[in-house]
């Protein structure tokens, strides 16, 4: 596949690419050849014009400059660990995925990567779009990584014996829907409603307290993404890079989108189907077009980044091969009064839970409130067996799909909640495990969530150690007090990781020296438990070094259930 | 048919002297069930369907005062509608981040604030940089919980919360095990009720090893 383009063909140098494409003949999709979306494309050759006159996005943008006849853009696309694939069986599945037809150009095996070019910047996000999606025959994922390139060496050696005239990109065709690869339809809202239109006092509204102003985490977040694909790009990019503004160019702030309401009232162009909810491009563009076209062109700025700011397109398509994830935080808890309140509140809720008749959270609940409980449904997972026993009343709904019992196992009313929560397990929460996330804070609601562990104390699984997840919806009562609205609860089983931790917490301070005699002990239980030393040491402690009894509290589960702790951590 | 009159949930039963209904307790459904399910009846969506748009019938209003079975339909009606709302929100929800990213953004309301493992990123411009930033995704449900969130706490606004946890894989990336919760508000129609998500709360269970 990869010598076609090459025969035949006549491509222009340098920057006008326009219509090597058709010429060759083959897998030549009238698509990829009147791409709205062939801006020119200045190649950091002529880096020189490029910082003459420092062209604005605007004037670049579709007409091209005076000088350069308008071009087109190559792309890299490689394929991780693509050496493992034959040529053409994955150029065919590929294909086969892949909405728009493409051409791969010099096709090669580097290192361990497949890769070829491609020409088109629609092609090329096409491309990228089903990275991911496709299977190799061992149902392993094939990621394809895209990235802005120079033209090919193989097509740069083209004599160019005419120059193919390119179809002039002018609005028009840029605003013809029915050419866009994409549908349209499926980013647009039903256009009678104005999101936002609630009620006057709308909580939505009043949930601004929660966070600090946007632009820290995005500025800080993208200059650094920026700075480290500096780095990462080859030198030549990366000089052009510099030559442009970048920081200036991510301020948002200038380069807001036309409201889409606007696009309502431009004719002819279905246009009522055309989006009714503004939004800014979080990066570059400005509206070249009028009308209709910005909202396609705010649905994907990358692409029409290529040729107005080499630079970022560099960085946007780079940005695949090199995305990684924001870093984890712990908690937010917002304000310091708010921590302390919930901290309070979370202190208190659990010391009745744990430690007292639950009867007694009576006076944390709302007359009205809910609660449900809820166990991950894994059939691959044999643990969660041991979950499902103890916790009956779960409502998954991935499993449960009665609407009846749906309605049934929400518990409603506090009455009804505290019943159900008195026939819960009896537990012992690690206070100190206790991740918690403020995600909603307004006069009349705090909703949070809370992840930690616990242990179970008694019963069939007694030591047992389960990882939860619980959100509490609830009404602010006081300065100081809170009342739960709603209460949901899912728990699952706890990670090694996680058990260490907790044990971590409970183990007995170190050691008063051990006498000779109980030293013998903890060897002699370390061997008949099969537990380590330490826990040996815990459970004779315990049990105030009486041999026999620390024996008899090791009394184990049923065979082939949950995972006991005091089977302990063998190997440390 | 419902669909003209408040499409508040009507929480307040205390001045009908409702009590809670003891032989719901039971499992099983009286006569046809159909009263337990509401009387929207069928859930078909009108008009063009949108796939990043998550619609559901237009919502019951409340049932007129007086019997307790009316006001024991209330709850459950309301419930239901969560149920089905969640249940069809989800799905548009995961598909759209996996396959559809950059419309995601059209499920949230403007000033929806989302709390990534700890990052807090509010506002639709700041969304929709953040979906971008995000690697390609491939998302795996494996719990789902919801339930209709108190009135008094939201100031009336009828508001549903939504739970739910399974594995996620980031391109480029280990996958985790994570955590989602939603709230998610009505906004309401004649013909339909249009939810989208206020705030969103989402951690990797094993968020302190993964950086």
């Amino acid at each position: 596949m990869s010598g076609q383009v090459s025969s035949g063909v006549h491509p222009s140098t340098n920057q006008q690419q326009a219509g090597h494409a058709a010429a060759s003949g083959a897998h030549v999709d009238r698509q990829v050849r009147y791409t709205p979306y062939a801006i020119p494309f200045y190649r950091h050759r002529s880096r020189r014009e490029n910082m003459e006159g420092n062209k604005k996005p605007q004037e670049q943008g579709m007409e091209g400059n005076g000088q350069d006849k308008p071009s087109r853009s190559w792309f890299k696309i490689s394929i991780p660990f693509g050496i493992k694939y034959d040529e053409k069986w994955l150029l065919s599945v590929i294909q086969k995925q892949c909405n728009a037809p493409f051409t791969p150009v010099e096709f090669h095996y580097e290192k361990m990567e497949a890769q070829f070019f491609v020409e088109g910047a629609s092609v090329a996000f096409e491309l990228k779009n089903i990275s991911g999606r496709l299977l190799d025959e061992d149902n392993e994922k094939i990621s394809i990584l895209v990235s802005a390139s120079e033209i090919p060496h193989s097509v740069q050696r083209q004599p160019q014996s005419e120059m193919v005239e390119m179809t002039k990109p002018n609005t028009d065709k840029i605003c013809d829907i029915s050419q866009l690869s994409l549908d349209i339809q499926r980013l647009c809202f039903d256009p009678g409603m104005d999101s936002g239109s609630g009620p006057k006092a709308d909580w939505t509204t009043d949930n601004t307290a929660i966070a600090p102003e946007p632009r820290d985490y995005k500025a800080a977040s993208l200059q650094n993404h920026e700075a480290s694909m500096m780095k990462l790009l080859p030198s030549k990019l990366s000089n052009t890079i510099q030559n442009v503004s970048i920081t200036e160019n991510l301020d948002v702030s200038k380069y807001k989108m036309k409201p889409a309401v606007e696009l309502g009232r431009e004719k002819g162009q279905g246009s009522e189907e055309m989006c009714t909810e503004k939004a800014s491009l979080s990066t570059t563009f400005p509206d070249k077009c009028s009308g209709i076209s910005s909202s396609v062109l705010e649905m994907f700025p990358k692409l029409l980044c290529l040729g107005g700011q080499y630079s970022l397109s560099a960085s946007n398509f780079c940005t695949e091969v090199y995305k990684t994830l924001p870093t984890c935080k712990g908690g937010f808890l917002g304000t310091d009064a708010l921590k302390d309140l919930v901290l309070q509140f979370l202190q208190q809720y659990y010391s009745i839970y744990d430690y007292g008749d639950r009867q007694g959270l009576l006076a944390a609940y709302h007359e009205k409130a809910c609660f449900s409980l809820s166990i991950p449904f894994n059939p691959k997972d044999p643990t969660l067996s041991c979950l499902y026993e103890l916790y009956k009343d779960s409502r998954n709904m991935k499993k449960l799909t009665d609407p009846y019992l749906r309605v049934q196992l929400l518990k409603y009313t506090k009455h009804d909640i505290v019943r159900s929560l008195c026939m819960l397990p009896k537990t012992q929460h690690d206070l100190s495990s206790f991740v918690v996330d403020m995600w909603v804070q307004t006069e009349t609601m705090f909703c949070f969530s809370v992840y930690g562990i616990f242990k179970e104390v008694e019963g069939e699984y007694q030591g047992s150690v389960r990882a939860f997840t619980r959100t509490f919806v609830t009404t602010p009562e006081s300065h100081t007090s809170l009342c739960i609205m709603n209460d949901e609860l899912s728990v699952r089983v706890a990670t090694p990781s996680e058990i260490q931790r907790t044990f971590s917490m409970l183990m007995p301070t170190p050691t008063l020296i051990l006498s000779q005699e109980q030293q013998k002990m903890v060897q002699a239980f370390s061997i008949q438990s099969g537990m380590n030393l330490q826990w040996s040491h815990k459970y004779l402690h315990d049990s105030d070094w009486d041999y026999n009894r620390a024996i008899q509290a090791l009394s184990l589960p049923k065979q082939g259930k949950v995972k006991d702790f005091r089977r302990g951590p063998h190997t440390d | 048919m419902e669909g003209t009159g408040s499409y508040h949930r009507d929480w307040s039963e205390e001045n009908r002297g409702r009590q809670y209904q003891q032989h719901d307790q039971h499992r099983q459904p009286e006569g046809s069930g159909s009263h337990y399910y509401g009387p929207q009846g069928d859930h078909s969506r009108q008009g063009n369907r949108i796939p990043e748009e998550v619609v559901t019938p237009p919502l019951a209003a409340s049932a007129s005062s007086g019997s307790l079975m009316a006001a024991a339909v209330d709850f459950k009606t309301h419930v239901d509608q969560a149920c089905r709302a969640a249940e069809e929100f989800v799905n548009i929800y995961y598909e759209t981040m996996d396959k559809r990213r950059q419309a995601l953004t059209r499920l949230y309301l403007d000033k929806a604030t989302l709390i990534w493992n700890g990052n807090v990123v509010t506002g639709l411009d700041a969304l929709a940089n953040f979906f971008d930033m995000l690697p390609s995704s491939e998302f795996q449900v494996n719990m789902l919980d919801c339930q209709p969130v108190h009135e008094q706490a939201t100031q009336a606004q009828t508001t549903i919360l939504v739970v739910t946890s399974g594995t996620v894989k980031f391109d480029g990336n280990k996958q985790h095990y994570f955590n989602q919760n939603f709230l998610l508000t009505a906004q309401c129609t004649p013909s339909n009720t249009v939810w989208k998500i206020a705030s969103d709360c989402f951690r990797f269970q094993d968020w302190a090893s993964s950086n």
